[in-house]
């Protein structure tokens, strides 16, 4: 933080009550008022109002929360699902809690001058003054009693692992999980951890993604949780933007609290059973294949664009060779073959283009593995690497 | 039918009076007494109409005038139509009409499910189609591969008013001391998230079809489990 915040001479305003509506009384308001750069604001302000809700019936959860207390200011958003508590570096001269509209209020901070603004909250007029050099603004407060409390750090099963290998994991799982809301176990990621692994597995039921990493260290304590992939994949990028090196995960019965830097995501846990995926993953293939991953996912990508309007993508293997094709009616077609080590009578095999590129990029780099039964059968895509990831997905079936 | 297209002015008289000035316009006068009165713009919507029953009177050879009257209440609807051009008068015979028949609707559902109860479930035979319950019928009662019995709720989209709907058929159908265990199944081409959550709460399971798979005109998507 950028100072000790100043008690300015006026009488320390209620802590907890806000009405920006009610200003009869200055005692029972909190008085906000802070200075901070611009350029922070924008940047935290980015990344507190991807949360905020869109489309609720409840407006304050489409706003930003701004505390300003003793120990600093923090940014707060929710959806009801996902809560976000983003700091913000600033001077604060009076502490004090307000809701601000979240979209105007990062339109207004984008185009703010520069340098350094001020934020400050007239009860009288329900709005916030913010003044940047000479541009200055009245932003109308929201209801702050709206807005929910958000969870603190901590739980009842507290791990820290190393941050890079939370979310590489999270990168290679997430995309199976499904965004069908209509089958809600299913939208999240099932997350392990014990001892020194951590595992995550998630899958929509065309395809499973389950990726073991060794830790370095092994936990003191372990969990299992069902984590919206939205939430993880909220938190991947707020790893990235923070550069923390460890996460603090904080498990509760419904409620899982991630802490990465000075910032803390929450999330509701998935109730229900999710799928046991050891059971998908069939024991035997009849077909094993070492293919180079890169060159492989570099045919599929290509071949795609012709395969629109849920045209599958065709693999058609034969004696040391697999061609990859794709038709769409009234579009065209396009193929391109590519040696591999395959051996056996010739077979073909469908699949939804956009899943199979996600397989075989979900595998970093190297070979992959490719392992395949039948045309009707699942295939598994394996990292050759040995890097502990498995990419079970279903075929499409071919007419003709 | 007959289509007249005219250069016309249209006046309406009744509850308000509306003018449509002189202009090109299609009128067209149905068998049944319904007249209305097209522009080549505004989508399906006559710009001015006269619902049956109503009375026709004609001028002239060709028409120079029409004139629709219908009785309304105490006072009467007016549609003179004065035409200066007649482009083409066609008058044709369209026979007997046959009725809109719309497809995947509740009914076909039932048809479908009723022949192939496996859809809502495995081993699921059917017993009775609109099983009676002294608060109206449930779709199907079925029994299950340990024979147990099964209500099945058919819906094309399943909200939450389905899962209580279904709910109070099971109160009444459980009140049967044979019965007492007969458990649901909501069907449905689409169910909502809340209704499925409602349901699950319940006890109700959910399974979503496909009426084209049902008719065996396209294959079921391959999963990897029955999610």
């Amino acid at each position: 933080m950028r100072g000790v915040p100043a008690n300015s001479g006026h009488p320390r305003a209620c802590a907890q009550i806000h009405k920006p509506y009610d200003s009869e009384s200055f005692f029972e308001v909190s008085i906000v008022k802070l200075s901070a750069s611009c350029q922070e604001l924008l940047t935290q302000l980015q990344t507190v109002s991807r949360v905020a809700s869109t489309r609720s019936a409840v407006q304050a959860l489409s706003g930003v929360q701004l505390e300003a207390g003793d120990s600093g200011v923090e940014l707060r958003a929710t959806d009801m699902e996902i809560g976000l508590r983003v700091p913000l570096e600033a001077e604060v001269q009076r502490p004090g809690t307000v809701v601000l509209p979240g979209r105007l209020m990062l339109d207004v901070a984008r185009q703010l001058p520069g340098g350094d603004v001020s934020i400050e909250l007239r009860p009288s007029e329900g709005d916030v003054e913010v003044v940047s050099g000479p541009a200055r603004f009245h932003i109308r407060t929201l209801r702050s009693e709206d807005f929910p409390p958000l969870p603190a750090p901590g739980g009842d099963t507290v791990v820290t692992m190393p941050a890079e290998a939370f979310v590489q994991t999270v990168a290679r799982v997430s995309r199976s999980a499904s965004r069908d809301e209509t089958r809600p176990i299913l939208t999240g990621v099932l997350v392990s951890a014990s001892g020194d692994e951590l595992r995550m597995v998630a899958t929509d039921s065309y395809r499973l993604s389950v990726k073991e990493t060794k830790l370095d260290a092994p936990l003191e304590t372990g969990f299992e949780a069902n984590v919206p992939a939205r939430a993880l994949d909220e938190l991947s990028r707020v790893a990235a933007q923070v550069g923390a090196e460890t996460i603090e995960i904080g498990v509760r019965t419904n409620q899982v609290v991630f802490r990465v830097g000075g910032v803390v995501l929450s999330s509701r846990l998935i109730d229900g059973q999710f799928p046991n995926y050891r059971q998908l993953l069939p024991e035997t293939y009849e077909h094993e294949l070492h293919v180079p991953g890169e060159e492989l996912a570099g045919v599929v990508r290509r071949i795609s664009l012709m395969a629109q309007k849920n045209a599958p993508l065709r693999l058609s293997f034969t004696e040391g060779e697999l061609t990859v094709s794709a038709q769409t009616p009234d579009v065209g077609e396009a193929s391109e073959p590519l040696p591999v080590p395959f051996a056996g009578e010739p077979f073909e095999i469908g699949f939804n283009p956009e899943f199979l590129r996600d397989g075989l990029e979900s595998v970093a780099s190297g070979d992959v593995i490719l392992k395949l039964i039948s045309p009707l059968r699942p295939g598994l895509i394996e990292a050759g690497d040995g890097s502990g990831f498995l990419y079970l997905i279903m075929p499409i079936r071919l007419n003709v | 039918m007959r289509l007249i297209v005219a250069r016309c002015e249209v006046r309406y008289s009744g509850r308000l009076t509306a003018v449509l000035p002189e202009a090109l316009r299609l009128l067209m006068i149905k068998s049944d007494g319904s007249v209305m009165v097209h522009a080549d713009t505004g989508g399906f919507k006559p710009q001015n109409w006269m619902t049956p029953p109503t009375v026709i009177e004609e001028e002239g050879e060709p028409p120079v005038r029409i004139v629709v009257r219908k009785r309304a209440g105490a006072s009467e609807d007016r549609l003179d139509i004065v035409i200066a051009e007649v482009v083409s008068d066609v008058v044709h015979d369209m026979g007997e009409a046959a009725a809109l028949e719309k497809d995947g609707v509740e009914r076909d559902l039932q048809e479908e499910l009723a022949a192939a109860p496996h859809w809502c479930g495995e081993g699921f035979r059917l017993v009775r189609r609109e099983w009676p319950t002294d608060i109206g019928p449930v779709d199907l009662m079925c029994r299950d591969a340990d024979d147990a019995w099964v209500a099945v709720e058919i819906k094309r989209v399943a909200t939450i008013d389905a899962v209580e709907q279904l709910t109070r058929y099971l109160e009444r159908i459980r009140l049967d001391p044979a019965m007492g265990a007969c458990r649901g199944v909501l069907a449905a081409q689409a169910i909502k998230p809340q209704a499925r959550v409602l349901a699950e709460s319940r006890g109700i399971a959910c399974v979503e079809v496909e009426l084209a798979v049902l008719r065996g005109e396209r294959e079921p998507d391959l999963t990897l489990f029955a999610a």
